[in-house]
């Protein structure tokens, strides 16, 4: 190794007196290969930071999670633009979207799915120790009138579409109490608001999350809602409100981060 | 161009002044102006008169106004970029609010961030500008001069500036002429037109018509020249800014100010940098659109690459580095008018000096005498303190006596306390000069005078050439009376048949003549001033006690005197001149003096103080010493040169060029003032950046002219302290010298501040292209890079001001001014490609590590910008199976400006302390050395921690509490730019001259 140093050392020397000797050329050459060199040793620099850094990181669970304390709530199907979710009743194609969507996001929780996990519990959480991490099953059946099973269009053609209100995954969350989602809608015209499963309630069983990679086949539990317009033809339009409620550790008033704990979205319906 | 148009115009001037006064009678005089020689004007016609054509004084050059001052402070440098980065925020806001009223006003804050931005550091520099020229009003209230005038029948003492056509003036020995004049009467008058015509000899005027031209011509007395002696009445033919000097001074008005050289090099360097920014603004916007961006994405894009280009605060740095500079030189008396001129001084590499009074003391002091047939050397420095010369032998006694006696001059009485040097005195130069040496020589003249009591005495006059008093003697015993004379040596010598030679009286024969004249050639020769000294004791029996002498009839003897000795008077340099001139030419300085005196009088200050150096020879030494004619002797064999204002009258600039080219050693002598112009004008050909002093009127288009005019504080006129750029408050020569090394440093370290300050530059741009090309979220906000450019850098970039010399800059030529940039390539690449790309890897190996360590993997990370900054999506998957709310990972997003920031602010420590030195090592320069540049990385630190810790929770400013680490990820980075650095300068003292030196010196 000592050797090798000094060697290059002489070679550096060398490279020194020969570049004050001959100008012009030379100097252009000598300056691409110092840059070749500089830039190469850069970014063999940087590669072997980001290396080491990465491997100071757990493939499992984050270093830290305190950015992320506390859930977001998200909707599902997803709009377009916005939380603005609009149909027209005789229209198909204007909701098929939706339904497509829907269609999608049930996927891992067909009964086909479902099969290998466990039936878990109700009321406890499912504390895990591994190494082998299982996650618990998530019936369909709970989302009742929206879990597309009896009504492949969820309700849309009925003008009583269905929205899912899932809660965002974090790593280790525990929430404390009973969580349930709680929807309420305000609109002028009455319409009828109907939760799935019934309450809103959001099993304890279902946590904690243990990562992607340890708990790749979790499910994460699901709450419906359902509004009835009724098919009297005008144009209706509702604004619905859920957030989080019942567990005193998930926080639901945020001035900035109008999606944490709650979710607000709008429903038009047109004849 | 310009300098030919602006001799062309001077010398119009001149011929253009078209007066035909002199050639009138008294009486076409009075017709011609409503006037009465007797009783004088009216004064209702002279208020008329003065409303009609306006105070009799020079209009002062027209100052810029102050709103114009302010506007160009608001568009210069890089404020356009940034005017048009705020433009565009506002537009892009104005296009989302019409898309989406509800859109948020984040564009609106940063455009106008940038627009105060501009208009913060815009009223800085103009309050920095208005500082520095509120020094000059001190200067320029003078008190008015006063004109004895004849109104109403009576003589009345009115300022001059209330003078009209017309008046009939008073003037007396001693009085500045108050306009131009025609004179009326006139007893003994002279007059010194020095600053007109640059002949130093006081001139005779008489009311005689005696020339066509009205400046040749003997009964005409311009303004502002002194009355020598004598008495006049005149009429006043001129006022104010139609008089001779006031059609020069106007001239001064009317030679453009040409750009500073720093202005130049910072120009230089802001279109660098802005062609920088908006080149690569230009390419990743068409990058950005082809990329399938929109356009509004594209345009806030441009917007952050223009401000991570440009740094912000480094203008107003440089005027606080300036400013700084001008207080240091204030202190060691150069007044800087103007800020720039602080580094003008800096890159001088020819001055042209005045000599009286600036590189000579202003006054005639004794320097040589001859008796016993030896010449003495006479102590010349400021005090006199150190007289050495043999004082035992018994003609230095009556040398003394006669030096003492036959002298009017007298001290100004109450100055008891005051140094005898300093000691005002009633009298001519000479006369001064003598009473001065003599009160050092023997103690009390006065008291001296009154025990020798003067009888009788015929006062100096040009016809005689001689001055004669006859006194009584001291001695008791002794009742003979003294008679004591003094003059231009021939003429004493003629009146001696004896000399005395210690202490006793020899015939004057033909050797002691000899010796006379080789002692008086001796002293000439070098420009000294000589006066013979002789005296003669009366006999009681022809002159008794009782005598009464009768000067008109001269009864008394005026020959067969007995010679005592000589003594030479000169200006002597100022003590600390010759040094000054060395370390000029040590600094590649070329100094090169231009006055109105004698050449043989200018040739030996100049030798004395070093301009010509003691082994270099003119054209007409060389011609002596090889008895060849001048014609014949080659020119470049002559280092030194001497140039009458006559032989400069022939010249074509050509020769002049010539002249300027080939003599290192020049010296002008019995030259106008305007053609000190035509010097400045040559030099400048040269390109060479030229410093000229001046102290009259008739100076000021030269000052103007020069790259850097320095006006004298003491000697120097309202009008040339206008047209200079710096006022020289002890009209000292080698205060300009100080002045020129405080320039070079200035010069040395405003390249540190801007390499330190465009280093970070690239890790500010970095996170924008990287933003734009690999879809990362935002590294850093273009209100962060703000913090850092207006913030944690600012003090920084100040103290390397305060960082002292790595070397003898007086040692070194003074830099070209084209070749020599402020910004050269070395120093642009190093910082950029060098520093800067280290200090943006170190930040983004942090930025990494925040979003790796919150759950975002570097892979995951990649091609996420538009999901990541999608609003709608609240449930985006991290690496880890997570989903984050749109604010929660504009927390983090924030985190990682903060980060990004911290690490900037840590690698700018280490760029801040390889700054301290471009060749030296650090250690070499000692760390600890420079105070300010640790109060300089304890601001940034400080700042920082206010912003993350104290500011955290203020949304607007982008800031997060980041986890302490964090602050620690970039410090190898840092490590290894220091080490890096050190590496480069080491390389370039062992190597110099080799590639590396060439390419990583900046």
């Amino acid at each position: 190794m000592a050797k090798l140093g000094i060697l290059a050392l002489r070679w550096l020397v060398c490279f020194f007196t020969l570049a004050s000797l001959h100008t012009g050329k030379h100097t252009q050459c000598l300056i691409l290969l110092f840059y070749l060199v500089f830039y190469g040793f850069l970014a063999a620099l940087f590669s072997f930071t980001m290396w080491a850094m990465l491997q100071t990181l757990n493939d499992d669970i984050p270093k830290y999670r305190d950015q992320i304390p506390s859930p977001g709530l998200m909707v599902f199907p997803k709009p377009v633009s916005a939380l603005d979710f609009s149909f027209s009743l005789s229209d198909s194609e204007s909701y098929q979207g939706y339904i497509d969507d829907l269609k999608k996001f049930l996927k891992p929780y067909g009964l086909e799915e479902q099969k290998n996990l466990t039936n878990c519990t109700s009321g406890a959480f499912f504390d895990q120790k591994g190494p082998e991490y299982t996650a618990c099953q998530f019936p369909l059946a709970l989302l009742e009138a929206c879990s597309g099973v009896d009504d492949p269009t969820f309700g849309y053609q009925e003008g009583k579409p269905c929205i899912l209100v899932k809660m965002n995954r974090i790593i280790g969350l525990k929430p404390q109490g009973q969580p349930r989602i709680d929807c309420i809608a305000k609109s002028e015209s009455t319409a009828f608001l109907a939760t799935y499963p019934a309450n809103g309630t959001i099993d304890l069983k279902y946590f904690p999350y243990y990562g992607k990679k340890l708990h790749g086949s979790y499910l994460q539990p699901l709450v419906a809602v359902q509004l009835s317009f009724g098919s009297d033809g005008d144009a209706k339009e509702v604004m619905v409100e859920c957030k989080i409620d019942g567990s005193p550790n998930l926080k639901t008033q945020n001035d900035r981060d109008k999606f944490l704990g709650r979710v607000a979205f709008k429903i038009t319906m047109h004849a | 161009q310009t300098e030919v148009k602006c001799t062309a115009l001077l010398i119009k001037t001149k011929d253009g002044y078209h007066v035909d006064d002199h050639k009138l009678s008294k009486e076409e005089l009075e017709t011609k102006y409503g006037t009465n020689i007797i009783t004088g004007l009216s004064s209702a016609r002279a208020a008329e008169l003065l409303a009609q054509h306006g105070p009799n004084s020079l209009t002062p050059p027209k100052e810029t106004p102050e709103i114009i001052k302010f506007l160009k402070q608001m568009v210069g440098g890089f404020s356009i970029l940034l005017w048009i980065g705020a433009i565009l925020c506002w537009i892009a806001y104005g296009i989302q609010y019409s898309h989406d009223q509800s859109s948020s006003l984040d564009n609106v804050y940063l455009g106008s961030v940038l627009a105060l931005v501009v208009i913060l550091t815009g009223v800085f520099a103009y309050y920095q500008e208005a500082k520095s020229t509120n020094i000059m009003s001190s200067f320029q209230k003078m008190i008015p001069q006063q004109a004895l005038v004849i109104r109403d029948s009576e003589k009345k003492t009115i300022p001059a500036d209330q003078l009209v056509v017309g008046d009939i003036v008073e003037i007396k020995g001693g009085d500045q002429v108050p306009a131009d004049v025609r004179l009326l009467s006139t007893q003994g008058c002279k007059v010194d037109n020095s600053s007109v015509t640059g002949e130093s000899e006081p001139q005779a005027r008489s009311c005689e018509f005696t020339h066509e031209s009205p400046l040749e011509t003997k009964n005409i007395a311009f303004f502002s020249t002194t009355c020598l002696e004598g008495t006049a009445t005149a009429m006043v033919i001129n006022t104010g800014d139609r008089t001779i000097i006031g059609q020069i001074a106007s001239l001064a008005s009317r030679v453009e100010d040409s750009k500073t050289p720093i202005a130049i090099e910072i120009e230089h360097f802001v279109h660098i940098v802005a062609g920088v920014a908006v080149s690569i603004g230009i390419i990743f916007f068409i990058i950005a659109v082809s990329m399938k961006y929109y356009v509004l994405d594209s345009i806030i894009f441009l917007i952050g690459i223009i401000v991570a280009n440009v740094p912000e605060g480094l203008l107003a740095t440089v005027t606080v580095t300036l400013s700084l500079t001008a207080k240091r030189m204030a202190k060691k008396n150069c007044l800087v008018k103007n800020l720039e001129a602080v580094e003008t001084l800096g890159s001088t590499s020819i001055i042209c000096s005045d000599k009286t009074g600036t590189l000579t003391q202003n006054r005639m002091t004794v320097a040589h005498l001859w008796f016993d047939h030896q010449i003495f050397v006479a102590d010349t420095s400021e005090n006199h303190s150190n007289q050495v010369f043999d004082q035992s032998s018994a003609t230095w006694a009556s040398l003394s006596k006669i030096i003492t006696l036959c002298n009017r001059a007298e001290f100004r009485p109450g100055q008891e306390s005051v140094p005898i040097m300093k000691k005002i005195v009633v009298g001519d130069a000479s006369e001064t000069a003598l009473l001065k040496f003599s009160e050092v020589m023997l103690g009390n003249v006065m008291d001296i005078r009154k025990r020798n009591r003067k009888v009788a005495e015929i006062p100096f006059n040009s016809t005689n050439k001689f001055q004669l008093s006859i006194h009584e003697t001291e001695d008791p015993d002794d009742k003979r009376f003294l008679m004591v004379m003094k003059g231009a040596p021939e003429r004493i010598l003629e009146k001696c048949s004896t000399i005395m030679v210690n202490g006793q009286e020899q015939p004057l024969d033909r050797s002691t003549a000899e010796a006379f004249h080789t002692a008086y050639m001796e002293l000439g020769g070098i420009g000294e001033r000589v006066l013979g000294f002789c005296h003669l004791y009366l006999p009681t029996d022809e002159f008794p006690e009782t005598y009464s002498f009768d000067v008109e009839t001269m009864n008394f003897p005026t020959s067969n005197f007995c010679f005592v000795g000589l003594l030479s008077m000169i200006d002597p340099p100022r003590s600390t001149v010759p040094d000054a001139v060395t370390k000029c030419r040590s600094a590649g300085i070329k100094v090169i003096m231009v006055t109105g005196d004698h050449p043989i009088t200018a040739k030996a200050i100049a030798k004395s103080v070093g301009i010509i150096s003691a082994n270099s020879e003119t054209v007409e030494d060389i011609a002596k010493r090889l008895n060849l004619p001048v014609e014949q002797v080659n020119k470049q064999d002559a280092k030194a040169a001497v140039v009458t204002g006559m032989e400069l009258k022939d010249m074509s600039p050509e020769q002049l060029d010539e002249i300027l080219a080939n003599h290192s050693e020049i010296v002008f002598a019995r030259t106008s003032p305007q053609q000190k112009l035509i010097i400045v004008e040559g030099c400048q050909r040269q390109d060479a950046v030229v410093a000229v002093t001046g102290d009259g009127v008739n100076d000021s288009p030269a000052l103007k002219k020069a790259d850097i005019g320095i006006a004298m504080g003491i000697a120097g006129s309202d009008a040339a302290r206008n047209a200079a750029d710096m006022v020289l408050l002890d009209d000292n020569f080698a205060s300009i010298v100080t002045g020129v090394e405080e320039g070079r440093l200035i010069f040395d370290n405003l390249k540190k501040t801007i390499a330190y300050t465009l280093t970070k530059n690239i890790a500010e741009l970095c996170p924008f292209l990287i933003y734009i090309i690999a879809g990362l979220p935002l590294p850093i906000g273009t209100i962060t890079i703000l913090f850092i450019d207006l913030g944690t850098d600012i003090i920084p970039s100040i103290a390397l001001a305060y960082e002292k010399a790595e070397s003898d800059i007086m040692n070194r030529k003074p830099r070209h001014k084209k070749k020599d940039r402020l910004v050269n390539a070395p120093l642009a690449l190093y910082s950029y490609l060098h520093i800067g790309l280290m200090q943006a890897l170190g930040a983004f190996i942090t930025y990494f590590t925040v979003y790796a360590q919150h759950g975002f993997l570097p892979s995951t990370i990649l091609n996420l910008r538009v999901e990541w900054e999608n609003d709608n999506v609240n449930d985006l998957e991290d690496s880890y199976g997570q989903e984050w709310t749109r604010y929660q990972r504009k927390y983090l997003e924030w985190t990682g400006y903060t980060a990004f920031f911290v690490s900037i602010m840590i690698q700018q420590i280490a760029d801040l302390i390889i700054r301290k030195t471009r060749r030296n090592s650090t250690f070499q320069q000692g760390l600890f050395r420079n105070k300010i540049v640790w109060v300089g990385i304890a601001s940034q630190i400080i700042i920082a921690l206010i912003l993350s810790y104290g500011l955290g929770s203020i949304q607007a400013l982008n800031f997060t509490m980041i986890r302490p680490q964090y602050w620690f990820v970039a410090v190898p980075h840092a490590v290894l730019i220091w080490v890096y650095d050190e590496v480069r300068k080491l390389f370039i003292r062992l190597f110099p001259g080799s590639w590396w030196d060439k390419n990583m010196y900046y």
